[in-house]
C-alpha cells in the first residue's frame, strides 16, 4: 500500500511519546524515497502517454500524485518533529547530550544540534549585560536560593565548578545552591524535597 | 569547651563552610538533626547528611568525605571515645559533638582545639580534674619512685605548664600517661545526659531562631529518652518543666478568644495525659494490653492477671465493648473525665503513675498526636524489618515522618508501632510464663531463641532494649524472689542467622530510684578481650554488643565470673 513506510515512521514518532527520540530510521527513510521515486518515474512515463492521447490515464497520475504528497508530508512532518525534540534536548540536558542519545541521531541531525546550541548561545551571551545570561537555568521561577536534596542512587563524586566535591550515595541528603542540583535533578539522580 | 558565648561564636564560624552531618540512629538524633538541619537552611550553610548507625560506618563515612570535608557535625555519636584517635583526621578539621551519651571522653573534653563539646552548663560532667589524668612522662617515673599519690603542689604547677604544651601540641601520642583507677571510676557507669534535640532547641533559642516545629522536635527528643528508660524520672520531670517554659511562650495566643490562630496551624499543648501507649490511635483495651507499665502491673500473662483487667475495667464503668473499639469511637460521655476515672481506679490497683507530664501536638480537626505516639511511630519505621533497599532507607523514612506534611508516613510508623508493641508483649509473657528468664548469679539472663515468633524485630538494638526493659519490669512483678528483684538484666536474641551471630543488651535493675547507670559496657568489653571471643561493638551505646553464637557461653562464664 503507497505511503505505509512513510506513515509508519510518523507513528512511531507519535508513540514514542514525552518528547523521548526513537533511533533515526534511515533505512525506512530511504525506502519511502526509494517509494516516492519510483512513484514519480512511472508518473513521467504516463504523463507522456496520456499526452499522447490515452486520457484514462489521467487519474492514475493523480492517484500517484497524491500518494506523493502524502509521502512527502509524513516525511516532511517525521524530520521536523525530531528537530523540535532535539531542540528540546538542550533545555532539558544541556550541551552535551548522554551518549545514548546522540546514538539515535543522525550526522544531519547532529550538525542541526549544534548549530542550534551555537545560536543559542550567541543570543545568551548578547543578553544580561556582561557575563550573558544562562537561559536555560530556573526554568520554574525558583522559591530559594538553596535546596535540599536527597541521592536516590549511588552517583559517585560530583565536581561543582568552584572545584569543591560532593560524594553523591544513596540516601545522602544535602543543601547546595540550587543552580548545582538542578542538572542533577532533572536526570533523576537528586530528588528535591519539600520540608 | 562549655555551652556559652565561646561556642555559639564558633558556631557561627561554622555557619559559613560546607558541614558534615553524622547522625545516630536514633529517635533523639533524627530530632536534633531535624532542628539544626532548619537553622542550616535558614542562613544557607550547605551541609551533607549521612545516617550512621554504629562506629564501622562512622568511620567509613568519615573516610569518604574527609578530603571534601573540614567540619563535621557528629549527632548522639563520638562523644565516649578518643574521636581524634579513631579517626586520625588532620589538624585542621574540626568536630562538633553533640550527643548525650555519657561520661564524655576526657580527651575529648580536654582537647580545645579540634573537639568541640555542644553541652549544657548545668550538665554536670563529673570529669575528673585534669591535673589528676594527664601527666608527662617524666613526672611519671617520679611518682613510681616516690610511690605517693600526689607530688607537691610547685612540682605540679611546673609540670602543668610543661603538659599543657604537650597537649596542645600537634602530636597527638605526646599526650600522656593515664592514671587508670581515676579513669576507672570515671568510665565505669555510662549513663545519659540532656537530649541532644534540647541542645540544638537550645542553640536555635540563643540565636533567636526557635520555632514552634523545632520546639516540638525538642519535646520528642526528651520523651525518646523517657520512653527508653535513658534518663532518671527527675532529670525527666525537670527538662519538661524547662520546656513547659517554651511552650508557654510560643503558644500562649489561644487563651485569648479574639487573636486566636486558626485551627489548622500547629500548636503545641501541654498534658498530664495517660501513659498507655498510642491510646487516642488504638483502642483503650489494646493500649492496656501492651503498655509495659499496666502490663507488669496487672500482670496481664496470667489468668489472674486478665481478670483483673476485667475488674479494673469493671471499677471504672467502662464496658467491655467500648474499650475494644477505636478509642475515637468510643462514646464522648466515657471519654470525658476519662483521664481521671482511670488515675482513680488505677490507684486502687496499685498503679499510682498511671499519668505523666508530656505534651500533644495539634494540626487540622484531624491530627492530634501525643509526644510518646511520635516516639513509637518514629522508633518503629527507623527499625522496620520490611526490606526496602539499603538500611539508610529507613533513616530517611522516619526523618521524613518528622515533617508535618509527611503524615502518610506518621501513620504507617503507628501502625508498625503496635505491632512492634503487641510482638514485645506476646514475647515477654512467653519468657514470663515459660521461665526463660534466670538468674546467672550477678545478674538475670534471657536468650531468645531462633524460630520465637517475630524474633527478627528484636535483631535490631532499640526494639530489643525497649523489649529487655519491658522484660525486666514484669518479671520484677512477677517474682517473689527478692534478690532477683534487683539484679540488672542480659538479653540476646539472634541477629543474623546466616553468619551466626547474636546481639546482647545489658541494661540496669529496675528500682524506684535508678540511676539509670549501667555498667554493662566495660563488662562486655573485659568479658571479651578475657574469652577472646568474637565480639563487635559497634552501637554507639556501649551496652549493647554483637558475638559469634558459639562464643556466648563462655562470654558468659567470663561476665558471671567477672561481676561475682
Amino acid at each position: 500500500m503507497a505511503g505505509e513506510r512513510a506513515v509508519g515512521l510518523v507513528r512511531e514518532l507519535q508513540r514514542a511519546a514525552g518528547g523521548h527520540l526513537p533511533p533515526f530510521r534511515a533505512e525506512e527513510l530511504r525506502q519511502a524515497l526509494e517509494e516516492m521515486r519510483a512513484l514519480y518515474e512511472r508518473n513521467q512515463a504516463d504523463v507522456s502517454e496520456a499526452k499522447a492521447g490515452r486520457t484514462d490515464l489521467i487519474f492514475l497520475i493523480r492517484f500517484r500524485h497524491c500518494c506523493l504528497l502524502r509521502n512527502q508530508r509524513c516525511i516532511v512532518a517525521y524530520l521536523y518533529d525530531r528537530l523540535l525534540r532535539i531542540r528540546a534536548l538542550r533545555w532539558e540536558y544541556g550541551s552535551i547530550l548522554p551518549n545514548a542519545i546522540q546514538f539515535h541521531m543522525s550526522a544531519e541531525e547532529v550538525e542541526w544540534f549544534n548549530r542550534y546550541k551555537k545560536s543559542l548561545a550567541t543570543y545568551m551571551r548578547s543578553v544580561g549585560g556582561e557575563e550573558g545570561l544562562d537561559l536555560t537555568q530556573d526554568i520554574k521561577p525558583p522559591k530559594s536560593l538553596y535546596i535540599e536534596v536527597r541521592c536516590l542512587k549511588d552517583y559517585g563524586e560530583f565536581e561543582i565548578e568552584d572545584g569543591t566535591t560532593v560524594l553523591l550515595k544513596k540516601n545522602s541528603q544535602h543543601f547546595l545552591p540550587r543552580w548545582k542540583c538542578e542538572q542533577l535533578i532533572r536526570q533523576g539522580v537528586l530528588e528535591h524535597i519539600l520540608s | 569547651v562549655r555551652f556559652d558565648t565561646y561556642v555559639v561564636n564558633t558556631i557561627l564560624l561554622l555557619f559559613l563552610q560546607r558541614v558534615l552531618l553524622l547522625v545516630a540512629s536514633d529517635v533523639d538524633a533524627l530530632c536534633a538533626c531535624k532542628i539544626l538541619q532548619a537553622l542550616f537552611q535558614c542562613d544557607h550553610v550547605q551541609y551533607t547528611l549521612v545516617p550512621v548507625s554504629g562506629w564501622q560506618e562512622l568511620e567509613t563515612a568519615f573516610l569518604e568525605h574527609k578530603d571534601q570535608f573540614k567540619y563535621f557535625v557528629l549527632i548522639n555519636c563520638g562523644a565516649n571515645v578518643d574521636l581524634l584517635e579513631i579517626l586520625q583526621p588532620e589538624e585542621d578539621t574540626f568536630f562538633f559533638v553533640c550527643d548525650s551519651h555519657r561520661p564524655i571522653n576526657v580527651v575529648n573534653v580536654y582537647n580545645e582545639t579540634q573537639i568541640k563539646l555542644l553541652v549544657k552548663p548545668d550538665d554536670d560532667l563529673d570529669v575528673p580534674a585534669y591535673d589528676d589524668i594527664f601527666r608527662d612522662e617524666e613526672e611519671e617515673e617520679e611518682e613510681s619512685e616516690a610511690e605517693s599519690d600526689g607530688s607537691e603542689p610547685s612540682d605540679k604547677r611546673r609540670r602543668f605548664e610543661e603538659v599543657c604544651f604537650f597537649c596542645f601540641s600537634l602530636k597527638r601520642n605526646k599526650i600522656s600517661y593515664y592514671i587508670r583507677e581515676i579513669l576507672f571510676d570515671y568510665e565505669q557507669y555510662e549513663y545519659h545526659g540532656t537530649s541532644s534535640a534540647m541542645v540544638m532547641f537550645d542553640l536555635a533559642w540563643m540565636m533567636s531562631k526557635d520555632l514552634n516545629d523545632m520546639l516540638w522536635w525538642a519535646i520528642v527528643g526528651l520523651t525518646d529518652q523517657w520512653v527508653q528508660d535513658k534518663i532518671t524520672q527527675m532529670k525527666y520531670v525537670t527538662d519538661i518543666g524547662i520546656l513547659q517554659r517554651h511552650v508557654s511562650r510560643h503558644n500562649h495566643r489561644n487563651e485569648d478568644e479574639e487573636n486566636s490562630l486558626s485551627i489548622d496551624c500547629m500548636r503545641i499543648a501541654f498534658e498530664y495525659d495517660l501513659r498507655l501507649a498510642l491510646y487516642q490511635h488504638w483502642s483503650l483495651y489494646e493500649s492496656l494490653c501492651n503498655t509495659s507499665y499496666t502490663s507488669a502491673n496487672l500482670k496481664l500473662w496470667s489468668v489472674q492477671g486478665q481478670k483483673r483487667l476485667q475488674e479494673f475495667l469493671a471499677d471504672m464503668g467502662l464496658p467491655l465493648k467500648q474499650v475494644k473499639q477505636k478509642f475515637n469511637s468510643m462514646d464522648i460521655s466515657l471519654k470525658e473525665n476519662l483521664k481521671e476515672m482511670i488515675e482513680e481506679s488505677a490507684s486502687k490497683f496499685g498503679m499510682k503513675d498511671l499519668r505523666v507530664q508530656t505534651f500533644s501536638i495539634h494540626f487540622g480537626f484531624k491530627n492530634k498526636f501525643l509526644a510518646s505516639d511520635i516516639v513509637y511511630a518514629t522508633a518503629s519505621l527507623m527499625e522496620s524489618i520490611e526490606k526496602e533497599g539499603p538500611e539508610t532507607t529507613n533513616f530517611i523514612k522516619a526523618l521524613d515522618s518528622l515533617s508535618r506534611g509527611n503524615l502518610d508516613k506518621l501513620h504507617q510508623g503507628l501502625d508498625l508501632a503496635k505491632k512492634q508493641l503487641r510482638a514485645i508483649q506476646q514475647t515477654v509473657a512467653s519468657c514470663i510464663c515459660t521461665n526463660l528468664v534466670i538468674s546467672q548469679g550477678p545478674f538475670l539472663y534471657c536468650s531468645l531463641m531462633e524460630g520465637t515468633p517475630d524474633v527478627r524485630l528484636f535483631s535490631k538494638p532499640v526494639s530489643l532494649c525497649l523489649l529487655s526493659k519491658y522484660l525486666l519490669k514484669s518479671f520484677v512483678c512477677s517474682t517473689k524472689n527478692k534478690r532477683c528483684k534487683l539484679l540488672p538484666l542480659i538479653m540476646a536474641a539472634p541477629m543474623d542467622v546466616e553468619q551466626g551471630t547474636v546481639i546482647m543488651v545489658g541494661i540496669p535493675p529496675e528500682t524506684e530510684s535508678s540511676d539509670k547507670k549501667n555498667f554493662f559496657g566495660r563488662a562486655f568489653e573485659k568479658a571479651a578481650e578475657s574469652t577472646n571471643s568474637r565480639t563487635l561493638h559497634n552501637h554507639f551505646d556501649m551496652s549493647i554488643i554483637e558475638l559469634k553464637t558459639e562464643d556466648r557461653s563462655k562470654f558468659l562464664d567470663a561476665l558471671i565470673s567477672l561481676l561475682s
